[in-house]
């Protein structure tokens, strides 16, 4: 038996609901991607309900903990394609062991979420420093990033609060995601937008390419270590490592 | 002169401080105002030398009258000079930081005229920086010795971070590389500093908070420019913390830029290796519960280049080891080669659900590689080899990678204790 739900946390949610209620056990509960399906695996199609998930998610928060819920949202963020089906068998586990199931890590399942959980944790924090705004004529502070994880909705109250005197985007392009701020709130989009790239103000970009060349120090070179920390896939958009 | 010049410049003369963190403080924006500073750091970006880059890191000026022997902007070497304007400075600083290149400012500078006259034009830019430019990011401004205190008070009110640089670890050569600076000069701020944030604290509880560098002071350490040992420098900095409650002691590997009969000379290459073993010493000495004299003595006075500290004195208390994982207190297992904080905390949280086994251990991916040899799992050892230092040495040392790439360890790794 698959479920197969609409993708959203709120769907995976409600899709532990009916497994509960129908006292089913679904081996995988999937989001509508097209996916390779055995002969004869039955499918049942999830509608997601608000107050169905909305159950689910007080049960964790009071069977477990806040932080319970916490980390399976952010492990959803991943979009791993299991991620649905492990959000299940952790739901199940913490069921039986409560609250200490955020330490209970020597089991793969739990393990599998923390791991995700940390991966997200840890690219937010990346992002929180590698993202680059580039200000456009029209003063709109513009930043376009590709995430593994979808956590532009993570990283945007941070940016609210300290660039909050600014007009600012924060543009997930991968996903077309947008958090778009105006001095007041963040609203978020999930459509294309089109943004006049080449209308930014350079000087200020030429001089942090000139920093970012003259504060390192040619006796230590160490481009191992710079790509530990700053992974190449991330370069494109950053302003220090373009080359023009 | 174009500001990109003079930006190259004065960032080129301020690298070799080696500091770059922007953590500890949590100053926050107000409304229609720029910026705040994160409790546990943020880096923005890494240089071609694997180091981070957090702070704009800059001196004002590297026109300086003194003679310093180490230093490459030493009065009597001929290299470009400039200054910024405080203008030049606020507009840099806040320009970078819109665009989220930046955490904040590292403001230094070389000793212009005296030390008081260049103190003062350090504070009239901070002070511009804060109140004409509302700028509430992170500030980490350098005390120059030997400027009054009143100065380095005023300086205090504005930054979030103070820090004044031994550089030398020891009086016989500060007189000879240094001749100009004395020890006086150093500490007294140092101390003064560690008063005044005493003070800002107690007087919280009465009015409103007055921030005086709430991130704390901190300074630097030159590794391999004397012939101090690596036990001198490790008592020196288990003192600073204890005495003057400093944040952090930085260490930076002596890069050779000038050539003196009292130097390395040009063509020595920085001493990498030695300055990670004495970081991986300084964090045992703050997070892991270890004294400088457990880990050197006079008989030991530098560490092992094979072994990391945390090895190094396992070997030489093997009394204390194997440890069984399911009942070793935290601050042992912390002791444990190759068991950090986070791996620690990790073992003594699961163990409370249900007892571990070696593969439990394997599952949750603590690093068993070194730690196999000092522990017990339900009574069982896996190391294989006698718990005796003529058998593990050879075996610990063939572990260390000769490709390892050493840098400072970053807070991020250290995860839990940044927050």
């Amino acid at each position: 038996m698959i479920y197969m739900t609409d993708g959203s946390f709120e769907g995976i949610l409600t899709a532990v609901f009916e497994a509960f209620r129908r006292k089913e056990c679904p081996e995988k509960i999937a989001s509508q991607e097209p996916c390779q399906l055995t002969l004869g695996t039955e499918i049942r199609e999830i509608e997601t309900d608000r107050e169905k998930s909305d159950r689910v998610y007080k049960a964790i928060v009071e069977k477990m903990s806040r932080e319970a819920i916490e980390i399976l949202y952010r492990a959803y963020l991943s979009e791993h394609p299991d991620v649905g089906t492990k959000i299940y068998d952790y739901i199940k586990i913490g069921l039986k062991i409560g609250g200490r199931i955020i330490y209970y890590l020597q089991d793969p399942d739990v393990l599998w979420i923390h791991d995700r959980n940390q991966k997200v944790l840890k690219e937010v924090h990346l992002f929180l420093g590698i993202l680059r705004f580039r200000k456009l004529r029209n003063g709109i502070y513009y930043a376009r990033y590709e995430p593994d994880n979808n956590i532009t909705t993570l990283i945007s109250g941070h940016f609210e609060e300290r660039l909050s005197n600014q007009p600012w985007i924060i543009h997930d392009a991968g996903r077309d995601i947008y958090a778009l701020y105006n001095t007041n709130e963040t609203v978020f989009l999930h459509e294309h937008i089109p943004i006049p790239k080449n209308e930014a103000d350079k000087k200020f970009e030429v001089l942090w390419k000139g920093y970012f060349q003259s504060t390192a120090i040619e006796n230590r070179l160490n481009p191992n270590l710079q790509r530990r920390f700053m992974p190449r896939r991330y370069w494109k958009n950053l302003i220090e490592k373009q080359n023009n | 002169m174009e500001l990109l010049d003079k930006l190259q410049i004065l960032a080129d003369s301020a690298k070799y401080d080696v500091s770059c963190s922007s953590s500890g403080s949590s100053r926050s924006n107000k409304k229609g105002q720029l910026g705040n500073a994160a409790p546990a750091g943020i880096c923005h970006s890494w240089a071609d030398d694997g180091r981070c880059i957090s702070l704009l890191k800059i001196l004002f000026t590297n026109c300086c009258v003194y003679d310093c022997k180490y230093c490459v902007n030493r009065v009597t070497n001929d290299v470009p000079r400039a200054a910024f304007t405080p203008e030049e400075l606020c507009e840099i600083t806040v320009e970078f930081y819109r665009r989220n290149y930046i955490e904040g400012l590292f403001l230094s500078s070389a000793v212009i005229k005296s030390p008081d006259y260049t103190m003062e034009l350090i504070i009239t830019a901070l002070k511009k920086l804060r109140q004409e430019y509302k700028f509430n990011g992170y500030i980490h401004v350098k005390s120059i010795p030997g400027a009054d205190l009143r100065l380095v008070y005023q300086a205090g009110l504005l930054a979030d971070r103070m820090s004044i640089n031994i550089e030398l670890p020891s009086l016989q050569g500060l007189k000879l590389l240094a001749p100009q600076k004395n020890a006086e000069s150093i500490i007294k701020p140092m101390a003064f500093v560690k008063d005044q944030i005493q003070g800002a604290n107690e007087l919280t509880i009465y009015r409103k908070k007055q921030l005086f560098i709430p991130a704390g002071q901190t300074t630097q350490l030159i590794v391999g420019a004397t012939q101090d040992s690596d036990l001198t420098i490790l008592k020196l900095t288990s003192e600073l913390y204890r005495r003057y409650q400093l944040k952090r002691v930085y260490y930076s590997a002596y890069v050779p830029v000038n050539d003196d009969s009292n130097l390395p000379s040009l063509n020595t290459s920085p001493p990498l290796l030695r300055e990670h073993r004495i970081y991986q010493a300084d964090w045992l000495l703050r997070f892991y519960g270890f004294e400088a004299r457990e880990l050197l003595d006079e008989g030991h006075a530098n560490f092992d280049t094979k072994l990391d500290p945390k090895c190094d004195w396992a070997l030489r208390n093997l009394g204390c080891f194997p440890v069984e994982i399911n009942r070793a207190p935290m601050e042992m297992l912390m002791r444990v080669p190759g068991i950090g904080y986070q791996m620690a905390q990790r073992i003594v949280r699961a163990r409370r659900v249900a007892a571990l086994s070696y593969d439990d251990l394997k599952k949750m991916r603590v690093v068993l590689k070194r730690a196999r040899y000092f522990i017990t799992c339900k009574g069982v050892y896996y190391g294989g080899v006698n718990i005796d230092s003529e058998d593990l040495y050879p075996v610990l040392a063939a572990q260390e990678d000769p490709k390892n790439v050493y840098g400072q360890i970053s807070m991020f790794e250290m995860g839990s204790f940044a927050k």
